[in-house]
């Protein structure tokens, strides 16, 4: 079998079947859940509302992606070396293109169980208000690019770092700022420097779009900067984790 | 005595200009576009067509025309904010010449039940009477947003499965 695809089963299968992979599923559906009832539990309910539900969730769903990825991918490269795992990997004949390849497929599987318990909370509450194919859409499209640079950040992070505490304290440095658009209120996002922010920002733009879509019920096609702006996120970080991994030393 | 000679010039002065800032003479109306639901809900699309017109004889110069919502249900009574009901909230025109008209067409999406009453009003650079045509009224009609009975399902199932699963998995060591 390809190595690629037997790192990234192994990888999937550690985060999927795990009790650390399991909480975090249960985490997210926990989270998911308590906004589901919360909506469930006011009578006036205006089509907004429930469209702002629905985005909460896709926002949700998105920003947990995002730190899973992003913790996994340290601990992958950081953490396994730490536990000496990462070096028998090293000296097989993979290549470290397939090693990477395998460890993002892996993320990319988690988040593909992820985005599918969120597709389930997403039916619940948005089938009967407005928007649910265009949310479902969103996420995937624009979600999953910046869901899988975070891992890949995560990846490069691992290979360039000492140790992995350092690894994960620079990646959720780095996360909580890029989160910071869903702490903010509207008037700072406005301001000269909130707008540069944005504009770089990929988890901005996915929520950016997200909110277009979700509430303002504007097409997929209009969000073209923001597919643009997280497929430069996605191709930068796969440069810094492919350059990374070969620097690394064993 | 200068200043007893120069106050009545002024206040002259001042009636000559208000009498040429209301020269304008606006009027407006609104209807309900036909094909509109009889019945609307919530997520329905709701048409009106206004006209305003130039009743007086000289052109009117930077014309304003926007329109204004209000729930009225009792106890409910407040002006509603039009920026998730309606992408076009006003229009503009830099001259409206006399005995011309400007048509317009609004779209209101039905946010939220209740009953209402949308008004258009114009105005124009140089002030005057504000021109405020009939008002039309609708009542938005309930629409479940959300289902107890899809909700409860997804929210109590997916903790319990994987809770399930990870007692099933820490049994199996």
């Amino acid at each position: 079998m390809n190595p690629a695809l037997l790192i990234a089963r192994k990888e999937a299968g550690e985060l999927l079947l795990s009790l650390r992979g399991l909480g975090w599923l249960m985490t997210m559906a926990a989270a998911l859940s308590v906004f589901s009832v919360l909506l469930v539990s006011d009578s006036e309910l205006s089509l907004l509302d429930n469209a702002q539900v629905v985005y909460d969730m896709a926002a949700i769903a998105t920003a947990m992606g995002t730190l899973l990825a992003l913790l996994v991918g340290i601990d992958s490269v950081a953490g396994e070396r730490e536990r000496g795992s990462l070096l028998p990997l090293l000296l097989t004949r993979a290549s470290r293109e397939a090693v990477l390849l395998g460890k993002i497929a892996g993320i990319a599987i988690a988040w593909t169980v992820m985005f599918a318990v969120s597709v389930a909370y997403l039916w619940a509450v948005g089938s009967t208000g407005q928007n649910l194919a265009g949310s479902v859409v969103a996420v995937a499209l624009i979600g999953t690019p910046a869901v899988l640079g975070f891992g890949l950040l995560g990846l490069a992070i691992g290979a360039v770092v000492g140790s992995a505490r350092a690894g994960q304290l620079s990646g959720l440095m780095v996360l909580l700022v890029s989160t910071s658009p869903l702490l903010l209120g509207p008037s700072l996002r406005q301001s000269t420097v909130g707008r540069i922010f944005d504009r770089v920002n990929p988890f901005s733009g996915a929520v950016d779009a997200y909110d277009a879509v979700i509430i303002d019920s504007q097409s997929i096609a209009a969000q073209a900067f923001d597919l643009y702006l997280v497929m430069a996120w996605l191709g930068l970080t796969m440069i810094a984790a492919v350059v990374a991994f070969r620097r690394m030393s064993r | 005595m200068a200043t007893k000679l120069a106050m009545p010039l002024l206040a002259a002065a001042f009636a000559v200009m208000a009498a040429a800032a209301s020269a304008g003479e606006l009027s407006v109306d609104l209807r309900a576009a036909p094909g509109n639901p009889a019945r609307p809900q919530m997520g329905d699309r709701l048409s009106f067509r206004s006209v305003l017109r130039n009743e007086g004889p000289a052109p009117v110069n930077g014309v304003m025309v926007w329109i204004s919502l209000i729930r009225i249900d009792p106890g409910n009574e407040q002006p509603v904010d039009l920026e998730d009901w309606s992408g076009q909230k006003a229009l503009t025109a830099d001259i409206l010449p006399a005995g011309a008209t400007i048509e317009a067409a609004w779209s209101l999406r039905l946010i939220q039940a209740g009953a209402y009453r949308l008004m258009v009003a114009a105005e124009s650079r140089d002030g005057g009477r504000t021109a405020s045509g009939p008002a039309a009224e609708f009542t938005v009609g309930e629409k479940p947003v959300v289902q107890a009975q899809r909700v409860l399902p997804v929210a109590l199932g997916f903790p319990l499965v994987i809770a399930t699963v990870m007692l099933w998995r820490w049994r199996r060591g």
